[in-house]
Formats: structure tokens, C-alpha cells, sequence
């Protein structure tokens, strides 16, 4: 998977290419429009990664006229600006999301993964397994080591987006977006809360603890390294 | 232009203009009423004159005799014109061609009427009257007399025009000491206005204590003073609260950036493993995410502060919304033993996912300081009146003083509390304010008896913009 950065700030810019190099990916990185519009010209990337305001040509412009060029790749833009028009005239040229600075990596990452993920979608898995605990989406039943666990509608969903994203780090505020249908920053610790309830229902008593807390980051759920 | 012209100006020009209206009727009516009584005395001395000349003719015999005797009376009557006809003929007179043949009509036998002979201005009249009998009866009478008689009015129009003259050099001078007058006033009843310029002149954004005088000014002006002084008020407090808030928000970037600086600086100072450095960056990690947070919440209160427009406007079921939100906080809910209920419904017009927000902000508040196994009620109305929306929750009572600056951006009922209890950035009660007055709407707080209650009140007609603070 190869993406194309195109940043003028320098630091930012050399971060996101680092974080995504190290999520796994291979990432260009320009800083400034007119190299941004040859490389995605020119490369084979599957995501752009534009921030809004740039030296040259601006992000809208890049956009405009790769798509006028019949390149569809899908573009996720940055921006410090969050006015609503920007936003719908970014979504009308054909961008596939938008994040606005200040933005946490978890949640740029996440989106990232679920764009490129897109599209690609083989059959509709009817159970998802992580070790020994396994979700059946059709009966919407959970079982660990064969055991039955009982779960309320929201932590069977919540549970479902961790092990769908499993190995993932997933931002609160992604989490409570996609669980909750809740997209603002709550004051609250209600996630911690859900999240630990949901751990005591499926990791108490059982080995390996699959649910883990990236401090400063999020949640995941996966087998912890040492084990595999 | 009208507008640009000084109130004294105006006024003075406005009492000239009303004296010179007044006292040039007042003249005319003078001037005519004294010419009116001219006409009058005029008339009589001819009517009398008219019939001295006939009576002597009626005296008198016929022939010479009678001229003499008219030549002899009217000698001393210096400009009185006399002409006696008896059909065609003029029989006597005292002077030739006197009069003009409109004297002669029949209409100037009642009313005098005036023309000019020369340099000089006549009026006259006529009568008819029967010849005299001749003292023998048989001899016929002659043919109808008639008597012309005019007056030379050069006195008359003598005094008229000193009357007039005087008149009009009084009007000016009335007009121009009433414009004095007038300009006099005006300053004097302005002054007022003076003293409040001064004043305002004195107002600035480090001096708004600064109050118009009430009782030092008309009555009239007592009412814009009293507005004033309470726009002053509310520039004051507003002014206040904006320093108040830009040091507050100093302050509150000041804490985290503070120990963000001193936690890294002193993790550099020597070299450390690998689970510190992790643990350093995962606490800085956190801290930088409620900066992040904290600003973006301050955007979205100066977007919706400065007269956002709700772009997606529709039906908002409030009912749904908090069902939706209790699923949300169930968690923290259950885990403190909190029994939150719902009661009633209600249906607003609106943007869904800032009143979504909003709600948000209340239930969160009222979690987090609702005691252990405590109760909270959520109360929906739709009718009667506006539709609102009531949460309420046990706990501590907030003191009164605290009440109406619970909505202050970063206010803290505890001053000593730097962090409060959970990561909330001291924006919540702002933001719900300020998406209620996007919305038309406002939001109140009661708290009495260890029940703090928050109302979200909607405008029957959400079009138009609230201004309650």
C-alpha cells in the first residue's frame, strides 16, 4: 500500500511519514502543490494525504485536477481550517475524508485504514475469532474458550469493532463515533468505563488479556506480542 | 442633510420663523383693520358732505343763488372735490374733470371707491336725488341731480405708511431678538447633552465606570441617560467577563503547557529506559490531547458565539436523542449506581448533532457530580409553551452567586480546583449556552435543596436569535 504525503510543514510532515511507515505502509512525502499534482500524476499511490493550504497549488486544486486527469484514488485532506464549507467543497471534489488539525495519529490512522480498506470487502464474514474468543455476527453470540458471555447490545458492537480492527489502535473519539454515533470529544470517561466493563466480561478469568490500553493513543485488541 | 444641522441652529431658526409667522399676521391685521376704519370714516364724511350739498339745495332757490352759496360752504374744506349735474349738465363744480365715470356709476353711490388724479389718490362717491321743487308749483321740477363728491386721501396714506414702517422695524427687531432668544434656550436646554458628551467623552475600556447623570438632567433626557448608563452597565460586565475570560484562558493553557515543559525537560536531563520515555510521551500524549480539545471547543464557541447559521436544520426527535445518550453513558451510569429516567417527549427544529452535543454536555455535568446511587430525571415538555428540556440531578447545592456565571467560559465554582474531577476543559455549561442561543433558545440552572436543575428552554418560533446570557 503506497501513499503520498503532501505537507509544507516540515515536522508534521516528517511524522505522518514516519507513523505511517511504521503502521506499515509506504509513504512519499512532497511539500508543496506542484510536486504534489506530478507525483500523484505520475506514482501509482493508493491514498493522497493532502493538507488544504499549500505552497503552489492548493490542496482543492490538486484534487481538481487529478480527478479532471481520471485519477481516482481516494484523497483524505488535512486542514487547521473547520468551516462547514470547506468541508462540503472538499466532499463535493471527490475527497474521501477530512481531518481537522489538531488531529491525534490514532485517528488518522484509523481512518486511513478504513478508506483503503474500501472496496475491497470480501464476503461478509459470518464470525470473527481472536484466539480463543470468537464473535458469531449472525446469532450475535460471544463465547471464550467455549464459554458463553453475556454482553449488552453496545458491548457486543463495541467488541465487534475491536476484533473487525483487531491489532488496530483505536482513538476514543473514534470508538464513541462509531459505537455510539457520538461525534464530539465527551468530557467524560465514559469509554474507559465501557471499555473496562467489556473487559471484565471477556479477559477476567481467561489467558491472554486481549483487550490492551495504548496510553496517549487508545484501545486494541490482539494477542500481546510475547504470546504469538 | 437635514440631519447635519445643529439642534441649536434648528431651534433658533424654528422660534424666528414662529415669531416672524406671528407678528406679520398680527401687522397685516393692524394694517388692515386700519384701513378698514379709514374706508368707514371716510364714507360718513362724504355721506354728511352729501347732504349739507343737499340740504343747501333744498334751501336754496333756483338760478346763480345756489352756486354761490356751495362756492361759500365748501370754501374752507380743503380737499374735498365737489361736482353737481342735473342730467348732463354740470351745474357746479369745484374743480374740472374730477372724476371718472366709474365714480359716476351707481355702485360707488354706497361704497366709496378710489382712484388716482396726479400725485394724488381721491375717494369719492355719488347720490341721485330729485330736483328741488320750484317754489311755484307750476313750473315742472328739473331733470335728477346728481352729486359727486371725493376726498383727497393723502393724510390717511400718510399715516399708513408710518404705521407700516413702524411695524416692520419692530417685526425685525422682534425676529431678530426672538432668534436670540431662541438660540439662547436652545444652548440652555442642550446643555444637558454637553455635560453627557463630556462624560462619554471620559469612557474607555479601562474607565466604564463611568455613569451619565440622571438626576442632573431634564426628564426628557432622563430616559436616554437611564438607557446609557445601563448599556455602560452591560459594556462594563461584558468587558470584565472578557478579561476575566482572556486571562482565564491564559491561565488554563499556562497549567498544561507548564508541565508539559517541565516533564520533558526533566526526563532530558539524563538518560532513561524505555518504559519511562514510553510513559513520559503516553502522559504528554494525554495532556496534548486536552489542549487539542480545549481548543477546538473554544473554536467552535467563538464560531457559534458570532451568529453561526444552523445549515442543517430539521426535526429533532429531543426524546430520541436522549435515549440514544443514555446507551452512551450507560457505563459511567450503571457503575456509580446512578438511575437516570427519561419522562416525556418532545420534537424541536433544529441542528441535530449541535443539540445532540448540547444534551450531551447536560447529562455528562449531571453524572459527574451526581452523588453514588443518586437519581437523575430527565424531564421533556412540549405543550404548553416552549418546548424544554429539564435535567436534574442531587448533589451539593451551588450557592445563588455562582448560579447565573455557571454558563462563564472556564468558571469554577471551586476557585481552588485547577483540574476538576474528570478531563473536562471548563467549556461544557459555554458551549450548551451558546448552541442554545444558535438555536433561539436559552438555558437556565436552579439549585435548591441539594437538587441542581438545568432547563433548556426552546422559542416557539427557533428563527429568530435569543440574546439571553
Amino acid at each position: 500500500m503506497k501513499i503520498l504525503i503532501v505537507e509544507d510543514e516540515p515536522k508534521a510532515g516528517d511524522y505522518l511519514r514516519q507513523g505511517l511507515r511504521e503502521a506499515g505502509y509506504v509513504v512519499d512525502l512532497v511539500d508543496n502543490g506542484t510536486d504534489g499534482l506530478h507525483q500523484g500524476l505520475e506514482g501509482d499511490h493508493d491514498l493522497l494525504i493532502l493538507d488544504v493550504m499549500l505552497p503552489g497549488l492548493n490542496g482543492w486544486e490538486i484534487l481538481k485536477r487529478l480527478r479532471s486527469k481520471g485519477r481516482e484514488m481516494p484523497v483524505l485532506f488535512l486542514t487547521a481550517r473547520d468551516q462547514v464549507e470547506d468541508r462540503v467543497k472538499g466532499l463535493e471534489l471527490g475527497a474521501d475524508d477530512y481531518l481537522v488539525k489538531p488531529f491525534s495519529f490514532a485517528e488518522l490512522l484509523a481512518r486511513v485504514r478504513i478508506i483503503l480498506r474500501r472496496g475491497r470487502s470480501g464476503p461478509e464474514a459470518t464470525s470473527i475469532q481472536v484466539a480463543d474468543l470468537e464473535l458469531d455476527l449472525l446469532r450475535r453470540r460471544v463465547t471464550r474458550s467455549g464459554k458463553r458471555i453475556d454482553l449488552t447490545a453496545k458491548e457486543f458492537g463495541l467488541l465487534e469493532l475491536l476484533m473487525r480492527r483487531q491489532g488496530e489502535v483505536l482513538p476514543r473519539s473514534l470508538i464513541a463515533s462509531q459505537v455510539w454515533d457520538v461525534n464530539f470529544d465527551s468530557d467524560t470517561n465514559v469509554i474507559e468505563v465501557a471499555m473496562r466493563r467489556l473487559r471484565a466480561k471477556i479477559d477476567e478469568g481467561f489467558e491472554p488479556r486481549l483487550i490492551q490500553t495504548v496510553r496517549g493513543m487508545g484501545y486494541v485488541l490482539e494477542v500481546p506480542e510475547a504470546l504469538r | 442633510m437635514l440631519g447635519r444641522i445643529s439642534l441649536t441652529a434648528r431651534l433658533t431658526a424654528f422660534y424666528a420663523l414662529v415669531s416672524t409667522l406671528v407678528l406679520v399676521g398680527l401687522g397685516s391685521l393692524v394694517v388692515m383693520a386700519t384701513e378698514r376704519h379709514f374706508v368707514e370714516l371716510d364714507r360718513d364724511y362724504l355721506k354728511d358732505k352729501v347732504a349739507l350739498i343737499q340740504k343747501i339745495i333744498q334751501e336754496s332757490g333756483p338760478g346763480d343763488s345756489l352756486v354761490g352759496q356751495l362756492s361759500g360752504v365748501l370754501a374752507n374744506h380743503h380737499g374735498l372735490f365737489i361736482e353737481l349735474r342735473q342730467g348732463e349738465q354740470v351745474v357746479f363744480a369745484t374743480r374740472e374733470s374730477v372724476f371718472p365715470p366709474s365714480v359716476q356709476s351707481s355702485d360707488a353711490s354706497a361704497v366709496p371707491s378710489d382712484w388716482r388724479l396726479g400725485e394724488q389718490t381721491l375717494r369719492g362717491m355719488n347720490a341721485h336725488f330729485e330736483a328741488p321743487l320750484s317754489s311755484t308749483p307750476t313750473t315742472p321740477p328739473g331733470p335728477p341731480m346728481q352729486v359727486l363728491v371725493a376726498l383727497d386721501t393723502a393724510h390717511h396714506q400718510h399715516f399708513m405708511h408710518g404705521l407700516i414702517h413702524t411695524l416692520a422695524l419692530y417685526l425685525l427687531t422682534a425676529i431678530l431678538f426672538s432668534g436670540v432668544l431662541g438660540w439662547w434656550a436652545a444652548r440652555r436646554g442642550l446643555h444637558p447633552l454637553h455635560i453627557m458628551k463630556e462624560r462619554a467623552q471620559h469612557v474607555t475600556g479601562q474607565r466604564l465606570d463611568q455613569r451619565m447623570p440622571v438626576e442632573a438632567v431634564p426628564v426628557e433626557f432622563a430616559d436616554l441617560a437611564e438607557s446609557l448608563n445601563t448599556m455602560l452597565a452591560r459594556l462594563q460586565s461584558d468587558f470584565a467577563r472578557l478579561q476575566e475570560f482572556s486571562s482565564d484562558l491564559a491561565h488554563e493553557l499556562r497549567t498544561p503547557i507548564n508541565n508539559l515543559l517541565t516533564q520533558t525537560q526533566v526526563s532530558l536531563t539524563q538518560k532513561r529506559d524505555v518504559a519511562t520515555y514510553q510513559d513520559i510521551l503516553a502522559s504528554n500524549a494525554e495532556e496534548f490531547q486536552r489542549l487539542a480539545r480545549m481548543v477546538s471547543d473554544m473554536l467552535l464557541l467563538a464560531k457559534t458565539e458570532h451568529g453561526i447559521e444552523l445549515i442543517n436544520r430539521e426535526p429533532v426527535s429531543l426524546d430520541q436523542e436522549v435515549l440514544d445518550l443514555m446507551d452512551f453513558y450507560d457505563a459511567v451510569v450503571e457503575e456509580k449506581h446512578i438511575r437516570m429516567t427519561l419522562h416525556g417527549q418532545a420534537t424541536v427544529d433544529g441542528d441535530r448533532l449541535m443539540l445532540r452535543r448540547a444534551i450531551s454536555n447536560l447529562m455528562s455535568n449531571a453524572i459527574r457530580y451526581s452523588p453514588h446511587g443518586s437519581e437523575v430525571l430527565i424531564t421533556l415538555r412540549d405543550e404548553p409553551g416552549p418546548t424544554s428540556m429539564c435535567i436534574a440531578n442531587e448533589g451539593t447545592t451551588i450557592a445563588a452567586e455562582h448560579l447565573p456565571r455557571l454558563f462563564d467560559r472556564f468558571y469554577r465554582v471551586d476557585k481552588s480546583r485547577s483540574h476538576p474531577e474528570s478531563d473536562g476543559t471548563g467549556l461544557g455549561l459555554s458551549i450548551i449556552r451558546a448552541i442554545m442561543v444558535a438555536h433561539g433558545g436559552s438555558v437556565s440552572v436552579t439549585s435548591d435543596q441539594g437538587i441542581t436543575t438545568f432547563c433548556l428552554a426552546f422559542q416557539d418560533n427557533p428563527q429568530v436569535d435569543g440574546d439571553l446570557y
